[in-house]
């Protein structure tokens, strides 16, 4: 009986491991064998010290079949050369190798499945690592083998697939939401938006169907994150950059973030797609909880939607910082853009990009000569506005607008552009005029007062970009468009003596007493630059309102005198206190003696009326209305200059003059009187008979057309100022410093550059139109005058010429 | 353009200053700008042959150069002044002193000047400019009467002898 048994047990040993293992790989279920005989034949197998074996040879066969049948059959199946052409029969042949995959595998995925609830159960003291670890073991195997190296093909067709899914399931989401409008049938477009292919064989439900499946068998397989992840990836990037190509390029009015939030919300219904199967599939497995599974899922999706927030993000900021010169320009209207700038540059690490990039388009597109002054002034307004919207830290604002400040100190008529428009002269910028009229304005002297009263709480420390130089800190970063104009030139007295000639040159012109205009702006100034800086504007704006009452006084009393005293030609002065205006240009012009003489009259009155007082007279300054009568013709209310006045009136006299004689009488250089006579060469009033010689034309009928060559038009003193020029005043001011340093080198013999320098600095009060000179300013100064020997230098120490002694 | 204006902002801090005088506390700082602003009438005035500039970075010491007045014994000599501006300036006169030796009736051979602006006829009026003016005109028209310098108020009726000593012992 005992040789019995054991002839029983060395039989059935071999025949226990078939019955197992048959039980393990069979390919159909149910399986052949019966529990029962399964389990003893595994008693068997363990008893013997077997059952360790098991686990180990299932795990060897599959590896073997994968090898050598299973993995050669997939990228067969994958690349048969016959649906090569078509995309709908690649989809198919795709989902097809996937399936036979599946099909391959699935003996083994239940034999594992089965093992592992052995080993689980601990059925006849089988031990192992239990179903989950079997599996885990079983699926890194596959992938091993599978995608140790996948060719390229794999990914190509995933991607194309996907893809092809993607449009169909957004088409079918705009379908959704344009259900009602019955156009998106009309359209008598006979492609599918889908899947692009004729309406009569769209295929978008089965891509639909296609994907579903082959998201189940992936993630039946555990290779959905393998396989996929690169492909959406990829379409997501793409798609997001062709969107924003699409939409956002060059479209600053519109914000897109709430945009691209709805769409990500498609997008992500798309994904869920992908990776339903994964919850789904989990679902049905042995993973413990429902509350789990959800939790799995959105998590996948929830990494989803962050790394697209954050591709977003990157694009979008990457496209804008392209644009932002663009963007800047375009501020106001482009506010919806700066906001979502500034909510994606806070999730990205750019802004030194972002400095770098605008820095360098500021170089390029705006700081050139050809750009005008004001529109460099007019972007650099924009750029402040949009800037301290992008970064209220205003480190992007002082960093990258230094070149802008920069260059603008280099031309000439910055500060004239600036207060031109401060005061809304020009026509094209006229935001400074409004920031200057705004409610609360700072004072410039305030500004700099240290404590602004904020919060200490809400301190937020610089961010890493800002300048190390600026000593200054984030307090005194002002983001007020004006302080930061005025603050260009180091000094608000150059804006307030340019104004003073600006203003001067606005009451020289009109000539009508009228200061509403001027008095408000005076006000406005006052409040930025304090009362004491604009007390000369106020003294010339009371000079206009004196004149007006003088004149009225002095043509009052002229109306009662006699017909016979009263004045030949009526005069209305403008009463200047020479002290306070800017210095007016002097151009040298005798007036007839009927003017002379009315001009002495006004005098005599003014000093009556204003003792200790009295005026001098700027002859050619001023307008002078007149009629012409001619033989057979008049010309009536011709307002002109008094030059021009003055000539005519000298043509009234002698009908004939030589210019060189009528520019004796004027005392006028020739070349500026046959100037000023070609207006009236123009009005057909006087001809020119011979070169040199003018004369009166008293009959129109004899006035031949003016030939062209002698259509001069006086044009290039007619608009220009009163008062003098910029270039003008730095003439001046560096004739004052020549006059310092002569007398120093005069009294204290030599001197050395820096003495000289220091000196200057010391002495010469820095009054108006008079800035300081910077060293190196200096020492060309200086070396110009070594050249026109008005100065030697020996062993760096400059004195004067013996010869000048 | 003579006008008669005056800044209000000066005329009212002068007046300020008349009525400070007694005290005798002239604020430094008004003083360091009459004499900033004398200092820049003198450059803009570009006249010739007088001439002064603060010696170092103390603006109340100042050097001054003359030249010797065409068609007086002084052509061509050029004689250099020192002027200490009082704190009391421009109620108090400065004190002038010829650096370069002069030989001169008015002048004695330390380089006091005797010259009446700078003494009782001294006005607050009167600024660095006029104060060279004078001492220039001084050279060609000496005041014989209260002479420093005997010798040289003896010798002045005689032009040659007296042009003849001058240039001998004038030393720059």
């Amino acid at each position: 009986m005992n040789d019995n048994s054991a002839v029983l047990m060395l039989h059935g040993l071999p025949a226990a491991w078939d019955t197992v293992t048959a039980a393990l790989v069979s390919p159909s279920t149910p399986p052949p064998v019966t529990d029962e005989s399964v389990s003893e034949a595994l008693t068997l197998l363990c008893k013997k010290g077997l059952g360790q074996y098991v686990e180990g040879w299932l795990l060897e066969t599959l590896q073997v079949s994968l090898a050598s049948h299973v993995a050669p059959e997939f990228w067969a199946g994958l690349q048969q050369p016959e649906v090569e052409t078509q995309e709908r029969a690649r989809a198919v042949a795709l989902l097809e190798a996937f399936r036979t995959l599946l099909r391959r595998l699935q003996p083994f995925l239940c034999g594992l499945e089965r093992l592992g609830t052995w080993q689980d159960e601990g059925r006849a003291g089988l031990l192992g690592p239990g179903a989950h670890g079997l599996r885990e073991r079983a699926f890194s195997i596959i992938r091993a083998i599978l995608l140790f190296s996948p060719p390229p093909v794999l990914q190509q067709r995933v991607l194309e697939f996907y893809s092809r899914t993607f449009s169909v399931y957004m088409s079918q989401m705009e379908e959704q939401i344009e259900a009602d409008d019955v156009a998106a049938e009309s359209n008598g477009n006979d492609t599918c938006t889908g899947c692009a292919a004729a309406q009569q064989v769209c295929w978008c439900q089965d891509a639909l169907e296609q994907l579903q499946e082959f998201s189940h068998i992936l993630s039946r397989l555990q290779l959905l994150e393998r396989v996929s992840s690169e492909a959406v990836t990829n379409i997501l990037h793409r798609l997001i950059e062709q969107r924003m190509e699409q939409r956002c390029r060059g479209e600053y009015e519109r914000s897109f973030l709430s945009d691209f939030n709805e769409w990500l919300e498609q997008v992500l219904g798309w994904l869920s797609r992908v990776f339903a199967s994964e919850v789904g599939e989990a679902g049905s497995n042995t993973l413990p909880t429902d509350g789990m599974l959800d939790y799995i899922g959105s998590t996948i999706l929830q990494r989803w939607r962050c790394h697209m927030q954050q591709f977003f993000c990157r694009i979008y900021v990457n496209m804008r910082i392209e644009e932002l010169f663009s963007i800047i320009r375009d501020f106001p209207e482009s506010t919806p853009a700066v906001e979502d700038l500034k909510f994606c540059l806070e999730r990205t690490n750019q802004r030194q990009q972002l400095l770098t990039s605008l820095k360098s388009a500021f170089e390029t597109r705006l700081l050139h000569p050809g750009v005008h002054t004001s529109d460099i002034i007019t972007v650099y307004i924009s750029a402040i506005k949009a800037l301290r919207e992008l970064d209220p830290s205003m480190v992007i604002l002082q960093v990258a607008c230094q070149p802008i400040r920069k260059y603008l100190r280099t031309r000439e008529d910055t500060v004239r552009q600036i207060v031109a428009s401060l005061t809304g002269d020009t026509e094209g910028c006229s935001e400074l005029a409004s920031e200057l009229s705004r409610a609360d304005p700072v004072t410039l002297e305030t500004q700099d007062s240290e404590d602004e009263g904020s919060d200490p709480e809400e301190w937020t420390p610089d961010p890493t970009d800002a300048l190390t130089v600026d000593k200054t800190g984030s307090k005194r970063r002002s983001s007020d468009i004006i302080s930061l104009l005025v603050s260009i030139f180091g000094s608000k007295e150059i804006f307030i003596d340019e104004y003073k000639t600006v203003l001067a040159d606005r009451l020289l012109h009109q000539l009508n007493y009228n200061t509403a205009r001027e008095i408000r702006n005076v006000e406005l100034l006052k409040l930025r630059f304090g009362e004491s800086h604009m007390h000369y504007c106020e003294v010339m704006l009371k000079d206009v309102a004196d004149s007006r009452r003088i004149n009225t006084n002095i043509h009052e009393e002229e109306a009662r005198l006699p017909e016979e005293e009263q004045p030949s030609v009526p005069l209305s002065a403008m009463i200047l206190s020479s002290e306070f205006w800017p210095q007016l240009k002097e151009e040298k012009l005798e007036l007839p003696a009927a003017i002379s003489k009315s001009m002495e009259t006004y005098t005599h009155r003014f000093e009556k009326l204003k003792a200790m007082r009295t005026l001098s007279w700027k002859p050619h300054l001023g307008s002078v209305t007149l009629d012409v009568e001619l033989e057979d013709r008049t010309l009536t209310n011709l307002s002109v200059s008094p030059i021009h006045a003055a000539i005519i009136l000298h043509f009234q006299e002698k009908g004939t003059w030589a210019l060189e004689e009528l520019s004796g009488v004027l005392g006028v250089p020739q070349e500026l009187l046959r100037r000023k006579l070609a207006l009236w060469q123009q009005h057909g009033v006087l001809q020119e008979e011979s070169p040199g010689r003018y004369s009166v034309l008293e009959k129109a009928s004899s006035r031949e057309r003016p030939d062209r060559g002698i259509m001069l038009i006086d044009s290039d003193e007619e608009g220009d100022s009163n008062t003098t020029t910029q270039s003008e005043q730095r003439e001046e001011k560096l004739q004052l410093f020549w006059a310092y340093i002569q007398a120093m080198l005069t009294n204290l013999e030599s001197m050395t550059l820096e003495r000289i320098h220091s000196m200057l600095r010391m002495f010469v009060a820095t009054g108006p139109g008079v800035t300081e000179m910077d060293v190196n300013e200096l020492q060309a100064f200086l070396q110009k005058k070594v050249r026109d020997h008005q100065l030697i230098v020996s062993a760096g120490v400059y004195r004067l010429p013996k010869t000048t002694q | 353009m003579a006008s008669q204006n005056l800044d209000p902002a000066a005329a009212s801090s002068t007046a300020a200053l008349k009525g400070n005088e007694t005290a005798g506390s002239v604020s430094k700082g008004s003083v360091s700008k009459r004499l900033q602003q004398e200092l820049m009438t003198l450059m803009m005035s570009g006249d010739k042959g007088i001439s002064a500039f603060p010696e170092s970075d103390n603006l109340f010491k100042w050097v001054g150069t003359i030249d010797g007045a065409q068609g007086t014994v002084y052509e061509g000599l050029r004689y250099k002044l020192s002027l200490e501006f009082p704190s009391g300036y421009p109620y108090n006169a400065p004190r002038v002193n010829f650096i370069t030796p002069c030989f001169h009736p008015n002048v004695d051979e330390n380089g006091f000047i005797c010259l009446d602006i700078l003494k009782e006829k001294w006005s607050a009026l009167y600024d660095v400019r006029s104060i060279l003016l004078s001492i220039q005109s001084l050279l060609g028209e000496p005041n014989n009467d209260s002479p420093l310098n005997s010798a040289a108020a003896e010798l002045w009726d005689n032009q040659e002898a007296f042009k003849a000593h001058l240039h001998t012992t004038y030393k720059n």
